[in-house]
């Protein structure tokens, strides 16, 4: 049986293990590893007693939300995940015996940044509800995944490559990648739609790319013709469309029609 | 809670009545009738007992409202003298219930031949549920608290068919005790257990009162995921009454909502309405409507005039009124007026997140009408006319909403303008099948709805038979005079 104080020993050896420069991850990982195995050996697993001590649950909670850095710094996305859904019960459930983590938002925005690089924007709202309205207007950590939000929503792209160089902590970077890689596909589908024909330069300038030859690059990826006036053209897709349209849907249209027959026999 | 959110739906009760100057007279005249109403019930819900007829409960619990709007202490006091023996079930029931006002009149019991002996199970439980009751209604909330406790230990120790019904309802009223105390987190684990009992004893009342608590439960702690997946996992029970539909499906239009799936909420919201008492629950009606305008708005459609004007709904839906019309204009500025003003109101209607979402369909609206009205725009004056900060911005958010399909427009680099295409005729595409199909399917699934949701009177079941029958005979006799004219005609022309 682990005491807390056992615990409490690794905890800090973690934790000043954590605060170095430059930071072993390794030995981090693997100090992790070994508390969270003492930790079950805790109050950590969610049970029905209800007395809960609650020194052991800010020690737990602490660990977890270096877990959670920890993931992210390994780039670990999956681990991350877990850690995140672990402290949640933390953050939301124990609200009324625990003091409030310093880390709290912090991680909670960058769990809502997270979501939004997935593109999991239904997760997102939902965890959006939770939080009250004056933390997600005055909380400078969970402010700015917001903002993001409606900037993608909008559609105002370059807004968000500007929000890359002040994201609020240096753990949002990983996902602010993630994030600019799903805007850049974005871009690159409103300009095969918007556009009849655009310059490679041009094309570079939105995409946020560095130079010509990245665009050209990316153009490969994405199937684009470079003409021979050094643009790409976009207009057959729209060729495309309108051979579609002059097919019959005709098993739709004909199933549709005998369920109307068959709700009007009901109602007749 | 602020009343008009209050999703319980009981009728507003009117103050004045308790103020009226009544003499003693009267009103032992009221509280007399109200104990022969009361001792009408219980033998209704004996008879339900024996007859192992679940309707007559379900009387009895329908009158529920009026019969809660005419208790007192008075009342209570006389009912349980005459139901109960002396003993300490009836001790326990009466701590609840006030001391006797100095000028109320004593209600003679009737006269019995025999000894009261201890009411059925079902009997004791409905005048427990009235006395908490009179309890939340006196605004008593420890003595609410402890009393509903008790009900409950009473409720769970049964295993009776003929108590589901009632039971229903204490369950409904033992959740809004400790929402008004605060403590609605303590319950779910009860609420759940409860849940699992009346699903497997079939129990289809008890299931959809459960279910709604549940759902009441973790919406008010905005625990959405938690709500989402109750729903997915569990069958709401089809034959539940009409009101426990209307609370569900406003439950799960506020869930879809929060999840984006905005049709489908809109559709449960719709059906929210039609299910909702008609003349009752104000509250809940406006509660539901100001939900479905905002979904309605973020669907892209503006809600009709009309439902703005309804004379019930008109004060509630002024602020959103502001709102439809700030979408309608996609008028920026005044959108973040309508948001700076009335924020405190949306927030209290649980709206304001998803009135945050709709910045970009103002957005939208307003490129649209700038696809309309312009044939050639530089993204510069786009910008300045939606009071973006550059032009490059307005050129994203203009290739965005021609990639979503809302203008019909190209955007050239090079000269740096946006020219519209010549609008094609829609009508040459699949889009009017498409809207038609959408209609006829809703006003099908309406027309099931209603039909399901009908409901007879008691007894005119056979009547309606018989004219079923009447009316076949009628209809053949009027296909002979039908064939008989048109032989005639054919004689008359020949």
């Amino acid at each position: 049986m682990a005491s807390v104080k056992e615990v409490a020993t690794l905890y800090q050896n973690l934790k000043s293990e954590w605060s170095k420069k430059p930071r072993k991850l390794d030995k981090c990982g693997e100090l992790l590893n070994k508390i969270k195995i003492a930790l079950t050996q805790l109050s950590f697993l969610p049970s029905n007693n209800t007395t809960v001590n609650q020194k052991e649950l800010i020690l737990a909670r602490d660990v977890l939300e270096i877990g959670a850095q920890w993931a992210v710094a390994v780039k670990d996305v999956k681990a991350y995940e877990r850690f995140m859904s672990q402290l949640k019960c933390y953050y939301f459930d124990y609200k009324s015996c625990l003091p409030e983590s310093a880390f709290m938002y912090q991680l909670l925005g960058l769990n809502l940044l997270f979501l939004l690089s997935q593109n999991r924007v239904a997760e997102f709202h939902t965890e959006l509800e939770r939080l009250s309205v004056d933390i997600i207007r005055a909380d400078p950590y969970i402010r700015h995944p917001l903002a993001l939000e409606q900037y993608l929503m909008e559609g105002s792209y370059n807004k968000i490559f500007l929000a890359k160089d002040n994201v609020p902590a240096e753990s949002y970077t990983l996902f602010m990648d993630t994030l600019l890689d799903t805007v850049r596909g974005e871009i690159a589908a409103c300009i095969e739609k918007a556009y009849q024909c655009i310059s490679c330069a041009e094309a570079a300038r939105r995409l946020n790319l560095p130079s010509q030859q990245a665009a050209l690059e990316y153009g490969k990826k994405r199937n684009w013709v470079l003409g021979p006036d050094n643009c790409y053209h976009f207009n057959a897709s729209s060729e495309t469309c309108a051979a579609v349209a002059d097919v019959l849907p005709s098993s739709e249209l004909a199933g549709q029609t005998i369920e109307y027959a068959r709700h009007l026999e009901m109602i007749v | 809670m602020a009343p008009v959110e209050d999703v319980e739906m009981k009728n507003v009760e009117s103050p004045a009545a308790a103020s009226d100057p009544e003499t003693p007279e009267v009103k032992k005249d009221a509280d007399v009738l109200s104990v022969q109403d009361l001792r009408e019930h219980v033998k209704q819900l004996d008879k339900a007992v024996t007859s192992k007829e679940p309707r007559f409960a379900m009387r009895v619990l329908r009158s529920l409202p009026t019969t809660r709007r005419k208790l007192n202490g008075n009342v209570l006091r006389a009912i349980i003298n005459q139901l109960y023996p002396a003993g300490p079930e009836k001790d326990a029931l009466l701590v609840f219930v006030e001391a006797r006002q100095p000028d109320a009149v004593e209600i003679e019991p009737p006269r019995s031949r025999s000894a009261t002996k201890m009411p059925v199970p079902e009997v004791d439980v409905y005048m427990h549920l009235l006395v908490l009751l009179r309890c939340l209604d006196a605004n008593k909330l420890a003595e609410a608290s402890a009393c509903t406790e008790q009900l409950m230990t009473k409720v769970l120790a049964q295993n009776r068919r003929t108590l589901d019904l009632i039971a229903a309802k204490c369950y409904f009223y033992h959740s809004r005790v400790y929402e008004l105390t605060n403590k609605l987190d303590n319950i779910r684990g009860l609420l759940h257990a409860r849940l699992r009992t009346s699903t497997l004893r079939n129990d289809f009342e008890g299931q959809a009162v459960l279910i709604n608590c549940l759902l009441r439960n973790y919406l008010h702690y905005s625990l959405y995921d938690q709500a989402d997946k109750l729903v997915s996992k569990s069958a709401f029970p089809e034959n539940a009454s009409n009101n426990e539909w209307a609370r569900f499906m406003y439950y799960l239009g506020r869930i879809k909502a929060a999840r984006l799936e905005y049709s489908d909420a809109h559709k449960h919201l719709v059906q929210a309405l039609r299910k909702a008492p008609q003349s009752a629950a104000v509250g809940f009606r406006q509660t539901v409507q100001k939900l479905a305008i905002v979904v309605e708005l973020l669907l892209g459609d503006i809600p009709e005039r009309a439902i703005f004007r309804q004379a019930q709904l008109r004060k509630a839906l002024a602020p959103y009124f502001q709102l439809t019309q700030a979408v309608r204009l996609g008028n920026l500025q005044r959108f973040g007026e309508v948001l700076e003003n009335f924020g405190p109101q949306f927030r209290q209607d649980h709206t304001f997140t998803l009135i945050l979402r709709l910045r970009q369909n103002v957005i939208k609206t307003a490129i649209r009408s700038i696809g309309l009205s312009y044939s050639r725009i530089s993204p510069k004056d786009i910008a300045r006319k939606l009071g973006l900060d550059s032009a490059e911005d307005a050129e994203f958010i203009v290739a965005k909403a021609i990639r979503d399909g809302v203008i019909e427009a190209t955007l050239d680099p090079e000269k740096g303008y946006m020219s519209n295409k010549e609008s094609s005729d829609i009508y040459c595409t699949r889009e009017p099948q498409l809207a038609f199909h959408q209609r006829i399917s809703f006003c099908l699934d309406l027309h099931n709805q209603s039909v399901k949701a009908m409901r007879y009177p008691p007894k005119s079941y056979g009547k309606e038979l018989e004219s079923a029958e009447e009316r076949r005979e009628r209809e053949q006799q009027d296909l002979e005079l039908a064939k008989e004219m048109a032989e005639e005609d054919d004689d008359g022309f020949p």
